[in-house]
């Protein structure tokens, strides 16, 4: 997820501008106190090994930039006040930031770091915290072919995203300058146009309020299916159910469907009178579930089709079900749990209104339709009736479609930016300009 | 299939679904809705519709007409044994709904 990949780089880079002393950190001289303690050597290995973390970090900036880039507008453009024509998609800091990003990596002699640079803890707490930015930027390009490109992402996300980028520079250029008396430390190609290029591109963004949403999207790991023996008491039935949700990704056959609406009709109503002692909002919530699937079990009754699986789904569901069945009503539940299940009620009910109607859009589901005529010239001694299946989408399915969009499916919740979004970028943006001797312990004005 | 096999199918599958309809508890209810999908089961899911409109709400007569209809699959070539397991289960149902 790139809230995570991208608040581990920015807490990364705002550790590393704290760090003023360059030479000292890596084993140099700087004060008479500290002895020295590496070769020249040594220095130039350890310039090295920053500079293809370092590295690592330009091409994620890179790579941001071309996600973005595409049908980017600036902020800067006037607004079009004809909609019949196209507003203008000219970014120009972004041409220059991707630009200056080019020159500067095709300039760059490092390599990229291996795998076990990656993954082995360096000595150094300095060249540790440049480690954990290049895992930062490796683990971060997962992100953008996972839903952190221009067309998933709003404007103002993208702009969250340019100015993120920005600041991930920044960072970088005044590090650059910072290390430039390393033994052999090679400068970025032109660090000042792209630390120019950066500020006007996080000047642009920060013309519109930003949309720390973005957050949310990206690379996540797949749900697993929870395997073993059955957790004890309400947990089994949580396992069941969370394993449900997954199993219900494929395509279920119409008769597996209809088995698994009736499991969720007596989940909910089963665990309602359990909800009831702890919160009564809950209680209702899910008895007008059951009621829900209940109407949704009378218009299946009549709705077939063979295309799909679904057979382990239904084991899911029966496992949930006859798990609950076994819970003492009076039992003590753990709130939490019972909470758990709203998530996992609407990821499902969501998947189970996707399904039916991609059903009804892909024809894998039919209405039964009984044709009261008989076949006359069918060479048999007794004349079948023709009766046939009409497809959902010409039938009047109204009734359905209706219960399954206005009623199944969980309203629409706008995605949320989490806790800490804001305060990791103000941080990166504080340390920019952090200078020693400034904090709490630094020296006073004496009179 | 043929007619009578077609119209004794759909009155066993909306007796079925009226006892679904008006049984007492949420198991029960349930238990009719699994055997009526069961009966679609052992039809390959290859069944006309069904139509409650206008039968009787007294459990013990409408039980009574759906073992009857489902019997009579057995004439049209239903395997003996599929009809016992549905009437099993139909038997459990209405176990579940007795008072």
């Amino acid at each position: 997820m790139y809230g995570e990949n991208g608040a581990l780089l920015r807490a990364e880079l705002a550790s590393l501008l704290t760090q003023h002393r360059v030479q000292l950190r890596i084993g140099g001289d700087g004060t008479h106190s500290v002895p020295i303690t590496s070769t020249d050597a040594e220095r130039r290995q350890i310039g090295d090994q920053i500079g293809s973390y370092r590295h690592a970090a330009l091409l994620w900036c890179r790579q941001a930039t071309r996600a973005v880039a595409p049908h980017t507008a600036s902020n800067l453009n006037p607004r079009q006040p004809n909609p019949f024509r196209l507003p203008s998609l000219h970014h120009g800091a972004l041409g220059a930031l991707a630009l200056a990003l080019d020159q500067a990596i095709d300039a760059a002699s490092a390599r990229l770091p291996t795998l076990e640079e990656l993954t082995t803890p360096q000595d150094l707490p300095m060249v540790e915290h440049w480690r954990q930015v290049a895992r930062a930027a490796a683990l971060g390009e997962h992100d953008f072919d996972a839903g952190l490109r221009r067309d998933s992402l709003d404007a103002r996300q993208t702009h969250t995203l340019i100015g993120d980028i920005a600041a991930a520079v920044r960072a970088l250029v005044v590090l650059d300058q910072r290390y430039s008396n390393i033994p052999g430390w090679e400068k970025l190609h032109r660090g000042e146009r792209l630390g120019w290029a950066a500020l006007a591109c996080a000047l642009d963004a920060s013309l519109e309020p930003p949309d720390y949403a973005l957050d949310a999207h990206g690379w996540r790991p797949k749900a697993k299916v929870i395997t073993g023996p059955a957790k004890p008491g309400l947990l089994g039935v949580l396992q069941a159910e969370h394993n449900l949700v997954i199993r219900m990704k494929s395509f279920p056959s119409a008769m597996n469907l209809r088995l698994v609406v009736d499991s969720q009709r007596l989940l909910s109503a089963g665990l309602a009178p359990l909800a009831a002692k702890t919160d009564t909002n809950l209680e209702q919530a899910w008895l007008t579930r059951a009621q829900t699937y209940l109407d949704l079990q009378h218009q299946l009754r009549n709705i077939g089709g063979r295309v799909g699986t679904g057979g382990l789904a239904v084991t899911e569901a029966a496992n949930a079900v006859s798990r609950l069945k076994i819970i003492r009503r009076d039992a003590d539940l753990d709130p939490r749990a019972l909470h758990a299940f709203t998530t996992l009620f609407a990821r499902l009910d969501a998947r189970i209104a996707d399904i039916i109607e991609a059903g009804v859009k892909r024809n894998g589901y039919f209405t039964r339709v009984t044709m009261p005529r008989i076949v006359e010239n069918s060479g048999q001694l007794v004349a079948p009736p023709r009766h046939r299946y009409l497809p959902l989408a010409e039938g009047d399915q109204t009734t359905i479609i209706g219960l399954v969009r206005d009623r199944l499916r969980p309203p629409p919740q706008p995605p949320t930016a989490p806790a800490g979004a804001a305060r990791s970028r103000a941080e990166l943006h504080s340390a920019i300009v952090h200078q020693p001797g400034t904090g709490t312990t630094g020296p006073s004005l004496s009179m | 299939m043929l007619l009578a096999h077609a119209a004794t199918l759909a009155e066993a599958r909306s007796y079925l679904a009226a006892l679904a309809d008006h049984a007492r508890s949420v198991e029960a209810s349930s238990a009719y809705e699994r055997a009526l999908i069961e009966l679609d089961w052992v039809h390959g899911d290859d069944t006309p519709a069904l139509d409650t409109a206008g039968i009787t709400r007294d459990c013990d007569i409408v039980m009574g007409l759906a073992v009857c209809a489902v019997q009579q699959l057995a004439d049209y070539g239903v395997d003996a044994l599929h009809i016992e397991l549905v009437l099993a289960s139909l038997a459990d149902a209405h176990a579940l709904d007795e008072p």
